[in-house]
C-alpha cells in the first residue's frame, strides 16, 4: 500500500539538526589506527636488498645500493602494502595521513646514515653446513642480491660475500634449516 | 501513417551515469523502438598486465577492476590461486572474507539505492543513502586501512585480522544500520511518488532473464532463484541463508530484492561473527601456480566468473574476468525496447551498472 510523504518525518528532523558533514580541513580529519595514509621507512634498520623494490606493483620505489638510498616517489604509490609484506627487516610501515597534493611529482630519498653503512652487518653471514646440505638450490632462488651460487651436480655452494646484505632468507626458507647466519 | 523515427545519442556522458556506456536510442514519438550499445570508453587492459606483473602482484591488479566490489574482486582472484595451488585457507580467514564480503555488499547496494533515488529525481533522498553507506565504509577503513581499496586479500588467506572487540563493535553499528535502513526502505517500498517511477516499468520475464543470461538481483528479481554464494565458497556453506527473489519482474522487484538482501548481509555477518572461530588467517604459500580453474562468486551486481591459467611460472599465462554488469546489458537492451523516453536511465539504473568492470 502507498504512503503519502514517508519522507516527511527525516526532513522535518534534519531542518533541526546540525550537518553531517564536518568543515575539512578546518577540522582536521580523524583516521583509524589501520588507515593506509603512506609508508614509512627504518631507514637505519634497512640492508638495501631490494625486494621492496622489485616487488613494488607501480614501482613506484627505487633502491640503490651504492649510494645507500632509497626512493619513494609517493604520487605512484598506491599504498597496497606489498612492500610492507615482503620486507625481510620489517623496517616499512604503512601510516595513517594522506600525501598531499602537488604540482609536481617529487621524489621522496632516505639515505642509510654512514656509521650504520660501516658497520658490521648484524646478522652475520650465511655459513652452510654442507653435511646436511641437499643442494636444493632455494637458498640461491630466494637470495635477493643473487649473491649464492649452488651447482647441484658438482655439489659446491659459494657465497659473493660483497653482493650479500645478511638479509637471512636463504637460512629462513632453507628446508633442511642447515644454514647459519655468523 | 507511419511515424518517422529518430535516433538519440545517450552517453557517454549523462548526469545519471557516473561511468561511461554510449546508447543510440531508437525512439518512435517517446517510446524507444530499439537501443544499440558501445562500450570501450574506459577499457585498461588489466587482464594484459599479467604477463608484467607476477601472481601475487597481480592481486594488487586485479583488485582495481572495480570501487565498489574491490574487495571481491581481490578474494575471487585468490581464491582461484588457492584452488589451483590447492591450499586450504584456515577457517578464521574464510570468516572474515565472508564478513568483508558482506560489507561489500551493503555499501554497493546503498550506493545503487541513493544513485536510483537520483535518477527520479528524490535528491534529498539520495543524500540520505550515502550518509548511510558512509558508516559501512568507516567499518571497512577501520578494519581493512582503506575506503575504497582494501588490499587485504593475499594468495592463501587474509593479511589482516579483525579482533573480537571490532568484530562485536562493527555488529552493534550495523544494528543502529539496520533501524535506519527500515526507515529508508519503507520510503523505497511505499512512497507514491517512487512507486509510480519504479511499479510496471522495465518488465523481464523469466524467461527472457534466462536466455539472456542476465545475473545477480536483475534474475532473482525476475523470479529465478539462483545465487553462487549458494555454492559454499569463503564461509558461506557454513552458513544458513535463502536465496531471496520476486516475482514482479520489474524496476520495483529490482528494488525490493536488493533492499532484502542488504538485511539478509547484516544477518549474514551477525551469524559469521558468531561462528567465528580462533586461529590462523593465512598460511604460506609455496610454489608457483600450475594448470587452470573457473571461480564464480555473487558479487553485489551478479555472478562473477573468473579464470586464471598457469604454468609453472610465477607469471599466469592467462586470466580472464566476466563481470555481472556485461552479463546484464543484453537484459538491459530488452527492458528498454518498449519504453519510455523519461523511463531510460532508471532502466539503466536498475541493473547497477559497472563500466568500468565491465572493461576492466
Amino acid at each position: 500500500m502507498s504512503k503519502f510523504m514517508p519522507f516527511a518525518a527525516t526532513m522535518i528532523k534534519n531542518l533541526f539538526s546540525k550537518p553531517v558533514t564536518t568543515a575539512y580541513p578546518g577540522k582536521p580529519a580523524v583516521y583509524p589506527e589501520r588507515s593506509r595514509g603512506h609508508v614509512e621507512i627504518d631507514i637505519a634498520q634497512c640492508i638495501m636488498c631490494g625486494l621492496c623494490s622489485r616487488n613494488c606493483p607501480p614501482r613506484a620505489i627505487s633502491v640503490d645500493r651504492a649510494s645507500g638510498t632509497w626512493t619513494i616517489n609517493r604520487f605512484d604509490c598506491v599504498q597496497c602494502g606489498y612492500c610492507t609484506e615482503v620486507c625481510p627487516k620489517k623496517c616499512l610501515t604503512i601510516v595513517p595521513g594522506y600525501q598531499t597534493p602537488g604540482a609536481e611529482k617529487k621524489e621522496a630519498v632516505y639515505h642509510k646514515p654512514v656509521e650504520e653503512k660501516a658497520a658490521a652487518p648484524a646478522g652475520g653471514k650465511p655459513v652452510p653446513n654442507l653435511e646436511q646440505c641437499v643442494f636444493c638450490t632455494l637458498c640461491a632462488k630466494k637470495c635477493p642480491q643473487e649473491a649464492i651460487t649452488v651447482d647441484r651436480t658438482e655439489k659446491k655452494w659459494e657465497l659473493t660475500a660483497e653482493k650479500c646484505v645478511s638479509c637471512g632468507l636463504c637460512a629462513t626458507n632453507c628446508p633442511k634449516k642447515c644454514i647459519e647466519m655468523k | 501513417m507511419a511515424s518517422k523515427k529518430s535516433v538519440v545519442p545517450f552517453g557517454p556522458q549523462h548526469p545519471v551515469l557516473p561511468e561511461p556506456i554510449h546508447l543510440d536510442l531508437v525512439l518512435d514519438d517517446e517510446r524507444v523502438v530499439e537501443a544499440i550499445p558501445s562500450i570501450g570508453f574506459v577499457h585498461r587492459g588489466l587482464e594484459s598486465l599479467v604477463k608484467k606483473k607476477d601472481f601475487k602482484e597481480m592481486q594488487y591488479v586485479v583488485e582495481r577492476t572495480c570501487g565498489i566490489c574491490s574487495f571481491m574482486h581481490g578474494m575471487t582472484y585468490c581464491e582461484t590461486i588457492e584452488h589451483m595451488m590447492d591450499v586450504e585457507v584456515p577457517v578464521r580467514g574464510r570468516y572474515l572474507r565472508t564478513i568483508w564480503c558482506e560489507m561489500s555488499r551493503l555499501h554497493s547496494h546503498m550506493l545503487w539505492l541513493g544513485l536510483l533515488a537520483d535518477a527520479f529525481g528524490f535528491e534529498s533522498l539520495f543524500y540520505q543513502c550515502w550518509r548511510m553507506r558512509e558508516q559501512i565504509l568507516d567499518m571497512f577503513e577501520e578494519s581493512t586501512g582503506g575506503r575504497v581499496i582494501f588490499s587485504v586479500n593475499a594468495p592463501g588467506g587474509v593479511l589482516k585480522d579483525m579482533p573480537s572487540d571490532m568484530l562485536h563493535a562493527f555488529v552493534e553499528k550495523l544494528n543502529g544500520f539496520e533501524t535506519e535502513l527500515h526507515k529508508i526502505a519503507d520510503i523505497f517500498l511505499n512512497d507514491y511518488t517512487v512507486l509510480t517511477r519504479l511499479k510496471g516499468v522495465g518488465i523481464l520475464t523469466p524467461e527472457e532473464a534466462h536466455d539472456l543470461g542476465a545475473a545477480g538481483p536483475m534474475l532473482r528479481a525476475s523470479g529465478i532463484a539462483r545465487d553462487t554464494r549458494k555454492m559454499g565458497y569463503a564461509a558461506y556453506g557454513e552458513l544458513d541463508f535463502d536465496i531471496i527473489t520476486s516475482n514482479d519482474c520489474d524496476s520495483f522487484a529490482r528494488c525490493d530484492v536488493r533492499i532484502r538482501e542488504m538485511y539478509q548481509s547484516i544477518q549474514l555477518i551477525r551469524q559469521a561473527v558468531d561462528k567465528i572461530p580462533q586461529g590462523d588467517i593465512a598460511v604460506p604459500v609455496k610454489g608457483n601456480p600450475d594448470g587452470e580453474f573457473f571461480m564464480r562468486v555473487e558479487q553485489p551486481r551478479g555472478e562473477a566468473i573468473y579464470y586464471a591459467k598457469g604454468n609453472g611460472s610465477k607469471f599466469l599465462e592467462r586470466i580472464r574476468i566476466r563481470t555481472p554488469t556485461f552479463a546484464n546489458i543484453p537484459a538491459l537492451l530488452k527492458t528498454l525496447k518498449g519504453c519510455q523516453f523519461s523511463d531510460v536511465p532508471l532502466l539503466i539504473l536498475t541493473i547497477d551498472p559497472c563500466i568500468s568492470c565491465t572493461e576492466r
